[in-house]
């Protein structure tokens, strides 16, 4: 009997708006799969676009980077950085012939657990759809 | 823009742009140049900064680029830029390098003059050091200019084979060898205020009749978008990452490209601190996992990922193919991605410089879709 396919999905969730969104979620006991590990980071601009391709390596099939919304970043452009940042990093990957959807950037507030606990659904299904991330290293 | 003509005595083209180069070093306006010498005892042509007219002995045609120019101008003026105007001989490339540098901080155009050569293209530094041939190549690249033969073709470098415009742009003056008969004549064209007062006192005769400049440029620009679009329909082939880690398969990640690329200016680079270091546990659980696990194991994830910092402002030098001890054609890979990822945000690098680089510009209607696209 086959199990079905539980991807690995890591998110790296920005401190001041992101991380408490999902804090939020938990808070209100909203539901949603249990597949993605989070990384708190300071601001969704510290996420360099290697970090990304190291978890891709690594083992995780899909990355999700999460910001403040235009406007909200605590310091000022981090999150405008990193929505270009993605921008190009999927045009390389495409180029590559990486699927891109295994990287996706979300702008999360720390008000909208709702918002990202149906993110995190959604994003956990397509992995579902999509298989196994073939470029890593560090899964049978 | 004026032009003007620099006569060229005895078919010595060295000899003349020489003459002319030392009389505007002589004539007080700039305190030094910037041009590509040999110096004794080196075979190769550096950037050598000259500050006393006599120690001019430039070789601008000299087709061999085996330091990024612009880094070296970056070098003379991030600290702090000259306080009075020199001269810098770059080749187009180079320019452009330099602009996205200005861009990024790490060098400044206060009081630089850009002096830009019509470059036919340059040999392997190991290729020029060695020349196989009687002819110097300096020789061979005067005779590929005034189309007597074309042997120089076959010794090119493969990014300059496929140039994206081997004509300067934003330069101060330009010395044009396409339009004319080099052996003859140069043409000297001023771009800017402070070019046209440069050259306003040198022994310059003025302006040809006609448009052949106009004409041989438009042609050269021509030929090489020609030869690049075949090159990049040809090599749409390395897709899928299977076939580029076979591309990168002889990369022993000595970061050699990194060093030679003048777009790569981080002082500590990402690959070069611990952060993907890891304890020896999780070595042995990769080995595990598979049964094997091939080691060093960051080349690939060094090369996407130094891609992914300077592809934007990649001007297609070509200076990492040529730093790569293991001779990767790494232009291959890097040309197709420039052209992809540079048309996806619509910049140009090194065109415009006060076009600001995508990496810190938004857009208002970027905000409204994110994600997938």
């Amino acid at each position: 009997m086959s199990k079905e396919f539980e991807p690995n999905i890591l998110g790296f969730l920005c401190n001041w708006c992101s991380y408490a969104g999902a804090d939020l979620a938990g808070t209100s006991r909203m539901k949603y799969p249990s597949n993605l590990k989070s990384i708190r980071v300071m601001c969704s601009g510290r996420v360099d676009p290697s970090f990304v391709l190291e978890a891709l390596r690594k083992g995780v099939d899909g990355v999700l980077i999460a910001g403040c919304h235009p406007g909200d970043c605590h310091y000022q452009s981090g999150n405008y950085k990193t929505n270009r940042r993605i921008k190009l990093l999927k045009k390389l990957l495409m180029e590559l012939g990486v699927e891109p959807q295994r990287v996706r950037f979300e702008y999360v507030s720390a008000s909208e657990g709702q918002k990202f606990a149906s993110i995190v659904t959604e994003f956990v299904a397509e992995m579902k759809k999509l298989g196994p991330n073939p470029i890593t290293v560090d899964k049978k | 823009m004026t032009q003007k003509v620099l006569k060229v005595k005895d078919n010595d083209v060295l000899g003349s742009t020489n003459e002319f180069l030392r009389h505007l070093l002589s004539s007080g306006k700039i305190q030094a140049l910037l041009v590509p010498q040999s110096i004794p005892s080196k075979k190769v042509v550096y950037p050598v900064l000259i500050a006393d007219p006599k120690k001019l002995h430039a070789d601008i045609i000299a087709p061999v680029l085996p330091v990024a120019t612009a880094t070296v101008v970056s070098k003379i003026t991030k600290v702090q830029p000259p306080s009075k105007p020199i001269g810098v001989v770059l080749r187009s490339c180079q320019i452009r390098a330099l602009i996205e540098l200005v861009k990024l901080n790490q060098a400044s155009l206060t009081n630089i003059v850009l002096i830009g050569v019509d470059c036919p293209g340059t040999f392997p530094i190991n290729t020029y050091a060695g020349f196989p041939e009687k002819k110097t190549p300096t020789h061979f690249i005067i005779d590929a200019i005034t189309k007597k033969t074309n042997d120089a073709e076959q010794y090119l470098r493969s990014a300059c084979k496929v140039c994206k415009d081997p004509i300067p742009t934003n330069a101060d003056i330009i010395l044009g060898f396409y339009g004319t008969d080099i052996e003859k004549e140069i043409i000297v064209e001023a771009h800017s205020e402070i070019g046209k007062d440069l050259l306003k006192d040198l022994p310059l005769e003025d302006e040809k009749e006609g448009n052949a400049r106009e004409k041989a440029v438009k042609e050269i620009r021509e030929e090489k978008d020609k030869k690049r679009a075949m090159f990049l329909k040809e090599k749409e082939g390395i897709k899928g990452i299977e076939k580029v880690a076979e591309f990168f398969d002889k990369c022993v990640n000595c970061h050699n490209c990194r060093q030679a690329c003048p777009i790569c200016y981080c002082k500590e680079c990402l690959f070069d601190s611990s952060v993907f270091d890891a304890e020896a546990y999780k070595f042995i659980r990769r080995a595990e996992n598979k049964g094997l696990f091939k080691m060093p194991s960051d080349a690939l994830l060094f090369q996407l990922g130094r891609m992914n910092h300077m592809i934007l402002s990649c001007v297609e030098c070509g200076l990492c193919e040529q730093a790569c001890p293991n001779t990767i054609p790494l232009m291959e890979v890097f040309i197709p991605a420039a052209e992809n990822a540079q048309k996806e945000f619509e910049y140009h690098p090194g065109k415009d410089k006060t076009e600001k680089v995508p990496m810190i510009v938004y857009r208002e209607d970027e905000f409204l879709e994110v994600g997938e696209k």
